[in-house]
């Protein structure tokens, strides 16, 4: 007897996000924060609103082995998966933080077929501002 | 006693040297397994009596942490370091706003057991001349990278710093690109498009035991 109530609210909400099949990006942006433990590859669309990511953790690597460079490039190739199905040809790669995901990133996206526009280097890099945590003494 | 802990050999040869010439050097070989963390840098050769100079090794974990805090240290230097920069990346200079030709990253770094010399691979991404450059502009900049490092680090002997260029991580991707590809014509020659949706799952499994060869071309610093 009770009718179901249409779930429209999350499209009034503007989050266009949700209609995820609906969207064709030809030309996207690759994030790739690579830190000494981990990589975190995130894919958006230039205005930068997020289609994808996966990190080094999420495709199944725990502990020390996130921070290698097989790791990253499971990574990139998990998180354009879904992207290039979806029709993603050109790119342009951020690259933040040190660390070996930089490298081995950059080469699974270039294995797999999609186009590098640009490679950008987007590493914070203050005008002395904060100050730097205490150095490890070894 | 501390025969019995010191694995090589020029030390136990010269161990009645270090008993009979004053047993700092002897108690400082029993000390080490227990304090390494706050014993400084015990890499300078200690002058024994006779003249015969003993060359005190340092313990494996303290070589793999002087390793790893090296290649932090490096990496943050490519990252920050102007004069680096300009080095490996000469059209920083003109202000290129970041947009790179090629990219240098710090793969590995290998010290020796007496952590006198570091050897620095480096892996660039970029074509052949972009290549070149790199490596070239960072063999250039060796001494200043050393002097940079014993500013930044806190060692008794700042330690001679080689690069070397990495091509394991090329090497590998060219093999998983070929890997790739086979599968790719295995499974067209199939002929089904349902089937396009299961090498991916399979790949990625075989792309784990054909990694495990390649791991040993890259070396992981854990």
């Amino acid at each position: 007897m009770t009718k179901a109530i249409p779930r429209i609210g999350s499209r009034r909400n503007g989050r266009i996000g949700s209609r995820k099949n609906g969207r064709r990006i030809p030309k996207g942006i690759i994030h790739v924060q690579a830190s000494f433990n981990n990589t975190i590859v995130t894919v958006t669309d230039v205005r930068g609103r997020v289609v994808s990511w996966a990190s080094a953790g999420t495709s199944g690597f725990k502990g020390t082995r996130r921070g290698t460079p097989y790791a990253a490039q499971a990574a990139a190739l998990n998180a354009i998966r879904t992207v290039v199905n979806q029709g993603m040809q050109r790119a342009e790669v951020m690259i933040k933080g040190p660390g070996l995901g930089r490298d081995a990133a950059l080469r699974a996206i270039r294995r797999s077929g999609i186009l590098l526009s640009f490679v950008r280097d987007v590493t914070p890099m203050p005008h002395n501002g904060c100050r730097p945590p205490k150095k490890r003494r070894v | 006693m501390s025969l019995s802990r010191s694995p090589p050999s020029p030390l136990t040869l010269a161990a009645p040297f270090a008993t009979t010439a004053g047993g700092n050097g002897g108690r400082h070989q029993l000390l080490l397994p227990h304090r390494s963390w706050t014993n400084p840098n015990l890499a300078a050769s200690t002058r024994v009596g006779g003249g015969a100079s003993v060359r005190c090794m340092a313990n494996q974990r303290r070589v793999k942490m002087v390793a790893k805090q090296i290649q932090r240290e490096l990496s943050d230097m490519l990252l920050t370091d102007k004069v680096l920069q300009y080095a490996v990346l000469p059209e920083a200079s003109l202000g290129a706003d970041r947009y790179l030709s090629s990219l240098t990253t710090i793969s590995g770094v290998e010290v020796s057991g007496d952590l006198q010399v570091v050897k620095v691979y480096v892996s660039v991404f970029g074509d052949e001349r972009g290549r070149e450059v790199a490596i070239a502009g960072l063999k250039s900049k060796a001494k200043y990278v050393r002097s940079e490092l014993g500013r930044r680090m806190k060692l008794r002997l700042t330690p001679e710093i080689r690069f070397i260029e990495d091509e394991s991580l090329e090497r590998g991707s060219r093999v998983l690109a070929i890997l790739d590809r086979l599968k790719e014509e295995k499974k067209s020659s199939k002929g089904n498009d349902v089937k396009q949706l299961e090498p991916l799952n399979s790949s990625e499994e075989d792309g784990d035991g054909d990694m495990d060869d390649e791991d040993e071309g890259i070396i992981y610093i854990k």
